[in-house]
């Protein structure tokens, strides 16, 4: 005898997608890694990607070789569950002398990666700082707000804390998260980096909206604002090639005439490697042209501050 | 920005101070201009996704229905697929549903109220207006002269059985109770929905 229990929602081959798609973390940023380095062979920004591809190595290494993370406590997720709160207490984690030794291994690992003079230098800096300077920058990755003026050291900062994020992450049981609120990680509280329109199994055509902290995908309404909750006053704008008149982007921006921000929507049912971050670090040019628009950036991605 | 003292050193000594984008602060600002001037020949379009309900019949599937400028300027539908978030159809439609598009670009669609006169052999366009007035003369002759207030028994029975009303199946609530309200008060019994055709 087996204990599966019954789906007859499954009969119709229409099953309801689930909430949030946990990440794996030790694949995720291996994968991410080799979509940075695909997209590294024809970009104009192959310096950069390649640089990110290396980082991401260095975050697959991490997860997989740092001495597992403890679960979240049962008793926090059911409290979280209760208050509609996310089980990832990211205030607490400021602290934490686990995401402190996951970011001197990062620094440590990520010195063997070529870079430009500017970013060694932020490197070396990070490797120097004091602890009141840690606190700071690990505080600011975790509130997702960087300032604009100390993006490099933020960005290797935002990678080790991406690491340990996804993996406490990993522990939770998805079954158990409930929604918290639209463009709310319900894991840990972030804000999305962007979003996917999946075309898994079961799935299909549904939009899951890709945390920039802890990596998990969560199920979101489509032609919903992220930043606002508003279904009214959404539109879309893609990149056009001029030449061709080819509008089949791949990478739409989603706007909101509410809020007046928009974020990137990927169509991964069309192209199933879309990597919410590494993408939406290759489609820099639609940010580009977004910035002559009305509209202000609320995808968060510490690799693309600025935009 | 309110930094204090130790945060100023550490700005110093991480080459930090000057707001700039992720790339230009970590030195890949040569190829960050190569990408600004890249897409400088690409332009933005604006294409809109919209939800709405399956017209054809009852189940009322969500759809969405994808849109962008043709070439005139003017708005046309590109792509309609099913709505993945609907609780109705989950993404799913019939081939009906699912030939939507070319329904509603059809060169041959409807688009302004016909009328095919007695007799004639093809329809003529007619205004808004007068088809309206049309319909009431001719539902108001038909009622008065057919309407039966009680059956042979003398039992009222207020009933029209010589008009009949086709529905639609896109409707709100609201709409379909303005819409049986009106129709049955006027004692109509021939009332279907277009959910069955």
């Amino acid at each position: 005898m087996t204990d599966i229990q019954p789906q007859p929602d499954m009969i119709g081959g229409v099953p309801t997608p689930p909430l949030a798609v946990l990440p794996r973390p030790e694949r995720l940023f291996r994968m991410r890694a080799e979509r940075f380095e695909f997209l590294a062979q024809t970009a104009t920004l192959a310096p950069y990607l390649t640089f990110l591809a290396a980082l991401c190595r260095v975050q697959a290494g991490l997860a997989a070789a740092l001495p597992a993370v403890a679960p979240v406590d049962s008793a926090v997720v059911d409290r979280a569950r209760t208050a509609a709160m996310p089980p990832i207490d990211r205030d607490a984690l400021v602290d934490d002398p686990l995401l402190g030794a996951t970011l001197d291994a990062l620094l440590a690992e990520a010195r063997a990666i070529d870079m430009p003079a500017p970013a060694r230098l932020a490197l070396d800096a990070l490797q120097a700082a004091t602890t009141e300077d840690r606190r700071w920058l690990i505080g600011n990755v975790l509130d997702d707000s960087i300032p604009a003026d100390s993006a490099a050291p933020h960005l290797f900062v935002a990678a080790a804390v991406q690491v340990h994020l996804a993996r406490l992450a990993a522990t939770l049981d998805a079954g158990r998260l409930v929604p918290i609120r639209t463009g709310v990680c319900p894991c840990c509280g972030g804000k999305p980096a962007a979003s996917v329109v999946t075309g898994v199994m079961g799935a299909e055509g549904a939009r899951y909206a890709a945390c920039a902290g802890c990596q998990t995908l969560w199920n979101e309404v489509r032609l919903t604002c992220l930043a606002c909750g508003t279904t009214k006053g959404i539109g879309f704008r893609a990149v056009e090639d001029a030449a061709t008149g080819n509008t089949g982007a791949q990478i739409k921006a989603e706007t909101c005439d509410g809020c007046g921000s928009w974020v990137k929507q990927m169509d991964q049912h069309k192209n199933p490697t879309l990597d919410p971050v590494a993408d939406d670090v290759a489609s820099l040019g639609l940010d580009a042209l977004m910035k002559g628009e009305k509209w202000r950036r609320a995808g968060f991605d510490p690799f693309l501050i600025g935009y | 920005m309110n930094i204090d003292l130790s945060r100023r050193g550490f700005l110093k000594l991480a080459g930090a101070g000057v707001a700039a984008t992720s790339l230009g602060a970590l030195g890949f600002g040569e190829a960050e201009a190569a990408e600004l001037a890249h897409v400088r020949d690409f332009k933005l379009v604006a294409t809109t996704e919209t939800r709405n309900t399956c017209p054809y019949c009852s189940v009322a599937c969500g759809i969405i229905i994808y849109a962008k400028p043709g070439d005139d300027g003017k708005r046309r539908v590109t792509h309609i697929e099913g709505d993945a978030d609907h609780p109705v159809n989950r993404g799913t439609l019939c081939p009906k549903g699912a030939a939507l598009k070319d329904f509603v670009n059809a060169e041959n669609r409807l688009t302004q109220p016909m009328i095919r006169k007695p007799g004639a052999t093809a329809f003529e366009p007619i205004t808004w207006e007068d088809a309206l007035d049309r319909i009431a003369r001719a539902l108001k002759d038909d009622r008065d002269a057919n309407f039966l207030q009680t059956n042979e028994a003398g039992v009222p029975v207020n009933r029209w059985t010589t008009t009949g009303f086709l529905a639609a199946s896109a409707t709100t609530n609201e709409t379909a109770y303005l819409t049986y309200k009106v129709v049955r008060s006027m004692g109509i019994v021939g009332f279907d929905n277009q959910a069955r055709v």
